[in-house]
């Protein structure tokens, strides 16, 4: 599949903003079964300062500075991006969970130490006894890796609903566990933590997701998402990617922009203002198939 | 005579720095114990009250501001130095360049090819689930690859006489300005031990630690600007922040001082964008840029990390050094020694292990009554559970929770620390003490500094202590076999070095506190002289309740908020209640308006830019706010005010006078006093209008009341004799140029001032201060008093009124243009998000 994706954040501010700071993570990853043909981001006003650079997890990160005051701020990404399904992988024929777990700790093999890395807590994700108690149902003995994550998967989307109004970006953990509501995010996260909980590695992807539109309805422009999910490791495989919130492996739908611990590390726009006051933000994302 | 070293008894099973064994002084101490001695108890008692005064004057101190106990709580530091001859100090002088070798090449491989942990050497758990590591400040180049620039490591001395390392400092380590300081103090109060001790000198360091950060800067950089960046004054050690900036010679400066600009770090001056290259921190690592680092704080920059990324400034220590400072390293570093420099660790480390590997996790468990439990990865998180003083059900429940997060602890020996003589005032007791020594990088190794912070605990117990915050301090005397040349800061330079003809490093904010130091010194001078008037007169009698004078003086105290609005006369009588009242005014600590708010106010604005005043000025500052805090009379008297108010304007024109006669004529110095003259040009035009315009009821009382408050009855008198006029009056207090206390000549200060202020200089116009400051001097000469006050000498005439309104408005607009434009730094940062 190729895509054409048109991402806008429009910020209004209050007060003048006087300088302005931004990292962003808006450029997809060249992947195997991901090429991005194209990429640019458009600021307005004209940003003085505008660098790349590759961050420790190897994503795309955009710096931008904006010295002249504004009241208003537009980050306007396009990309094109052609997206091939990954090759399937026969749940069943994945190695049992536990080797998956003692394979990293004493790992040797850039991979493997690499995956190491995504076992252990991180600014949003906290492992726990009673995650771990969660997900056991899931991981019997020796239950092969994919098998039992795919069940989790499906637990997870069974159990939790979803309910943009239910939490913010600052809502714990614990609190989606316990009200058992959230959106992707929160899902995403509640997974790693479930995953975490049991020496699984697991991180956490921020992309986009293709919406397809009913039968005979037509597509809305702009109404797509900016969306996330949960990639765990598997030696001898690598990184494989479930999506909680659909309840499925990534598809052919799946952009992927950048993956870390979690969403801190991987937030499309972070910014910092210097005045500003009150601010409001409208994004409107639109992923649509070219060709 | 006594002795003050006789009494001394040691505690059993710990080494005594002093005492070998009973009465026995060891070789090392000697010369100091005889020292000592001969100076007897009574001269050592006299001479450390000298000391504290010494450490009071310099208001040393390790506090939080705004804890209420904290102004009172100076710095604790003992008399007794601790003692280490020079072929000892070698060899832990050489074991702690070896271990500050040996932790910057850790910190430059995990924050660059992570060799160790690919190899194996160390464990990935180890970095990957340590939060001190920073994975943003991956990769970020460093000059010569080195990431430690200040070192310090607080050793501790077993039984056995063996050292040990007990924490290693890697950050933005703490205490060397203090070390420093108790050195002056030591050296000033005893400079004949000192000098027959043979004390090797401390001051070769901090040279050495300038150069250092001097070599930091790109090498194209004649005079690379550096910068010492400060959480700011509610920082327990920020006394030693402004110290370390002011010895040192670099700007103290808080994040919102500093901007980043095109990918480059600025310094906002009065003079505009000033690029920084060397960034100086005490701050944390995570603190240092809410854009990539931890997003809730605003005490660091925003766009740092990727300055420092693309090689445009250098922090030192490097962001992220933190990493390396965690106990969990400690078990490694003997191994990393042998692999990394092919030798073995001089110096052991107590004794740790890291429950992050099953072995040690068991080892741990089996031992915990001998042990002490800490986090693994946060050097300073003090939560510590010491084994031996846990019941049965809480060591079960501390190894559940060894057991749930085995990488997030170390189980760590516990000391039997050394102990050493500290005077308690009359005589000598027991103090268990711990070592802080300072390494500065010197090319691709390291140089000590002769001494360091001795720390004292607070009780006698050895086992148990952590000598940490709240104990007091020693100096610490490394003896030497020659005498060293002095050496001070200043070196002669061997290149040429660019005349400057003026530092153009301040700082926006200092700018605006210095002003404000202006207005609020002013403030105090103000008011303490317009009570001191009201209460000499009431003393004396001389100011009848009925009198035209009275009332005046009634409205200008009510105006200035020295008496309450609701003030009213009682049973007393008006004359004793407004007395009570003044007093409640001089006294009282929780008051609005009161004196010691203001003198609270003016302290404040001074300790925020301690950095920019002379040690004099200080202490000048400082005595006058002790003096009024220490102030609590049993009785009310007015003879016991009065004495107290001459004190305060006294002190008030000292540090008046240090700032015309001590301070450099740069911009800082401008500010401070267009503070007090707008400060003072207001508030006599406030009075002025006040008293006019009960004139009429009281001419005489009036007129002599306003000349007194405005410090200018002996000018008159010396003018026009007896003859009391109002226009004569009002030209002294308005119009005469001569007059240091008229409106005029606070008019003209202020021009002169504004002309010399930093500008654009390719605008041909004047700027908008000077449009209003000509404005105002104009208006004030053209006024002809005779005119205006009418034939009759009738008061407060309406044109007097509206000459004096147009003036104090044009001071409040003076004062609004000045802070609009050089003191617009107020606007908060914020973080901004993304929608979900």
């Amino acid at each position: 599949m190729r895509y054409c994706v048109t991402h806008i954040s429009n910020y209004h501010y209050a007060e003048a903003v006087s300088t302005s700071h931004h990292a962003l993570r808006l450029t997809p990853r060249q992947l195997p079964h991901q090429t991005c043909r194209h990429a640019s981001i458009a600021i307005m006003p004209l940003p003085a300062v505008m660098t790349g650079r590759t961050d420790y997890f190897g994503n795309h990160l955009t710096f931008v500075a904006i010295q002249d005051p504004h009241k208003h701020l537009v980050v306007h990404v396009t990309s094109e991006v052609e997206v091939s399904a990954v090759p399937a992988i026969d749940p069943a024929r994945t190695p049992a969970w536990e080797t998956v777990r003692d394979t990293v700790v004493a790992a040797r093999d850039p991979d493997a130490l690499r995956a190491f890395e995504f076992t252990f807590d991180s600014s949003h994700v906290r492992s726990s006894l009673s995650l771990a108690g969660y997900a056991a149902p899931c991981f019997s003995t020796g239950r092969p890796v994919l098998a039992a994550v795919l069940d989790l998967t499906a637990r997870i989307h069974q159990d939790f609903i979803f309910d943009p109004r239910a939490t913010t970006v600052a809502t714990p953990l614990e609190r989606v566990f316990e009200q058992r509501r959230g959106v992707c995010q929160d899902f995403a996260h509640l997974q790693i933590a479930c995953l975490r909980s049991l020496g699984l590695p697991a991180r956490y992807v921020s992309g986009y997701l293709q919406t397809v539109p009913p039968p005979n309805a037509p597509r809305l422009i702009g109404a797509d998402v900016s969306h996330a999910w949960v990639s765990v490791f598997c030696p001898g495989v690598g990184w494989i990617d479930v999506d909680p919130t659909n309840n499925c492996l990534v598809t052919t739908n799946h952009i992927t922009l950048a993956w870390g611990r979690d969403y801190a590390n991987v937030s499309p726009i972070r910014g910092v203002i210097v005045g500003g006051g009150e601010h409001n933000l409208q994004v409107s994302v639109d992923v649509a198939p070219v060709g | 005579m006594s002795r003050p070293l006789s009494h001394y008894s040691m505690t059993a099973g710990s080494f005594d720095e002093m005492s070998a064994s009973a009465g026995v002084v060891r070789p090392s101490w000697q010369k100091y114990s005889a020292g000592i001695d001969a100076l007897g108890a009574v001269e050592l008692a006299r001479r450390w009250d000298g000391a504290h005064r010494i450490i009071r004057d310099h208001g040393v101190s390790y506090n939080i501001y705004g804890d209420p106990r904290g102004q009172d709580r100076f710095w604790e530091l003992d008399p007794i130095p601790l003692l280490i001859a020079a072929d000892e100090w070698r060899t832990i002088e050489a074991a702690l360049i070896q271990r500050a070798r040996l932790l910057s090449l850790v910190l430059s491989d995990l924050y660059g090819p992570q060799r160790l942990l690919h190899s194996g050497r160390l464990p990935g758990a180890m970095i990957f689930g340590n939060p001190m590591f920073l994975r943003p400040c991956h990769g970020v180049p460093v000059p010569d690859n080195v990431r430690l620039h200040l070192y310090a490591v607080d050793l501790g001395r077993s039984p056995d006489g063996q050292w040990w390392v007990m924490a290693d400092h890697t950050q933005a380590p703490s205490g060397a300005g203090y070390a420093l300081e108790n050195r002056i103090v030591l050296s000033r109060s005893f400079p004949e031990l000192y000098r027959d001790c043979q004390v090797q000198r401390l001051e070769p360091f901090f040279a050495k630690l300038r150069a250092t950060f001097a070599n930091l800067a790109p090498r194209t950089q004649a005079n690379p600007r550096i910068v010492l960046l400060t959480p700011g004054p509610n920082h327990e050690t920020y006394f030693e922040h402004s110290f370390l900036a002011r010895y040192l010679g670099y700007p103290l400066v808080e994040g919102g001082d500093l901007t980043v600009r095109d990918c480059r770090v600025y310094l906002k001056t009065l003079e505009g964008l000033q690029p920084v290259d060397v960034i100086l921190r005490r701050l944390d690592d995570e603190l240092c840029d809410p854009l990539e680092l931890r997003s809730d704080s605003f005490l660091g920059i925003a766009g740092l990390v990727e300055t420092a990324q693309a090689g445009n400034v250098v922090v030192a220590n490097a962001l992220g050094s933190g990493l390396v400072e965690g106990p969990v390293f400690t078990p490694f570093l003997p191994q990393l020694a042998r692999e990394l420099l092919g030798e073995s660790l001089r110096l052991p480390s107590v004794a740790t292990w890291w429950c992050g590997q099953p072995d040690q996790l068991r080892y741990v468990e089996e031992h915990i009554d001998e042990l002490v439990m800490k986090p693994a990865f946060q050097a300073r998180r003090a939560e510590t559970e010491f084994g031996h003083k846990l019941s049965a059900a809480q060591k079960a429940e501390c190894i559940a929770k060894l057991r749930e997060q085995p990488e997030q602890f170390v189980g760590q020996e516990l000391v039997r620390l050394a102990t050493a003589p500290v005077w308690t005032g009359d005589r000598l007791e027991v103090r268990p003490t711990t070592l802080r020594v300072y390494l500065a990088a010197d090319g691709d190794s390291f140089v000590v500094m002769p001494g360091g912070l001795t720390r004292v605990a607070l009780s006698g117990d050895t086992v148990d202590v952590a000598v940490e915050h709240g104990g007091g301090s020693k100096d610490t005397w490394v003896t030497a076999a020659e005498h060293e040349p002095a050496l001070g800061l200043l070196q002669p330079a061997r290149e040429t070095i660019e005349l400057q003809s003026a530092a153009n490093d301040l700082p926006s904010r200092v700018a605006d506190n210095l002003f404000w130091l202006g207005r609020y010194a002013e403030r105090a001078e103000d008011r303490v002289r317009l009570v001191r008037t009201v209460l000499s007169r009431l003393m004396y009698e001389t100011l009848p309740a009925d009198s035209g004078e009275f009332a005046a003086l009634m409205q200008i105290l009510d105006s200035l908020q020295v008496i309450h609005s609701d003030f009213k006369s009682d049973s007393r009588g008006p004359v004793r209640a407004l007395e009570q009242e003044l007093f409640s005014f001089i006294y009282k600590q929780q008051r609005s308006g009161s004196l010691r708010e203001t003198l609270n106010r003016l302290h404040r604005m001074a300790w925020l830019v301690r950095s920019r005043l002379s040690t004099d000025t200080w202490r000048i500052l400082n005595e006058l706010h002790q003096d009024v805090a220490r102030s609590r009379p049993t009785r009310t008297d007015t003879g016991e005010a009065l004495v107290l108010l001459n004190r305060v304007v006294t002190t008030l024109a000292a540090f008046s006078g240090m700032e015309m006669e001590n301070m450099t004529r740069g911009h800082g110095w401008r500010f401070l006093d267009v503070g007090r003259r707008i400060e003072r040009g207001t508030n006599l035009i406030s009075v002025t209008r006040t008293m006019v315009a009960e004139y009429p009821n009281d001419p005489t009382g009036v007129l002599e009341a306003l000349l007194d408050v405005a410090d200018s009855s002996m000018t008159y008198r010396s003018r026009y004799f007896d003859k009391l006029q109002l226009s004569a009056v009002l030209d002294l207090l308005l119009k005469d140029r001569s007059n240091p206390r008229s409106i005029l000549f606070q008019l003209a200060s202020l021009s002169r001032h504004v002309d010399l202020l930093p500008r654009d200089p390719a605008s041909p116009n004047p700027s908008r201060e000077q449009v209003v400051i000509r404005e105002s001097i104009a208006r004030l000469e053209h006024a002809d008093l005779l005119q205006i006050c009418g034939d009759d000498q009738s008061g407060l005439t309406p044109n007097l009124e509206d000459l004096l309104l147009r003036l104090a408005a044009d001071l409040r607009q003076l004062s609004d243009v000045l802070m609009h434009y050089y003191f617009s730094h107020a606007k908060r940062s914020q973080q901004i998000g993304d929608a979900r």
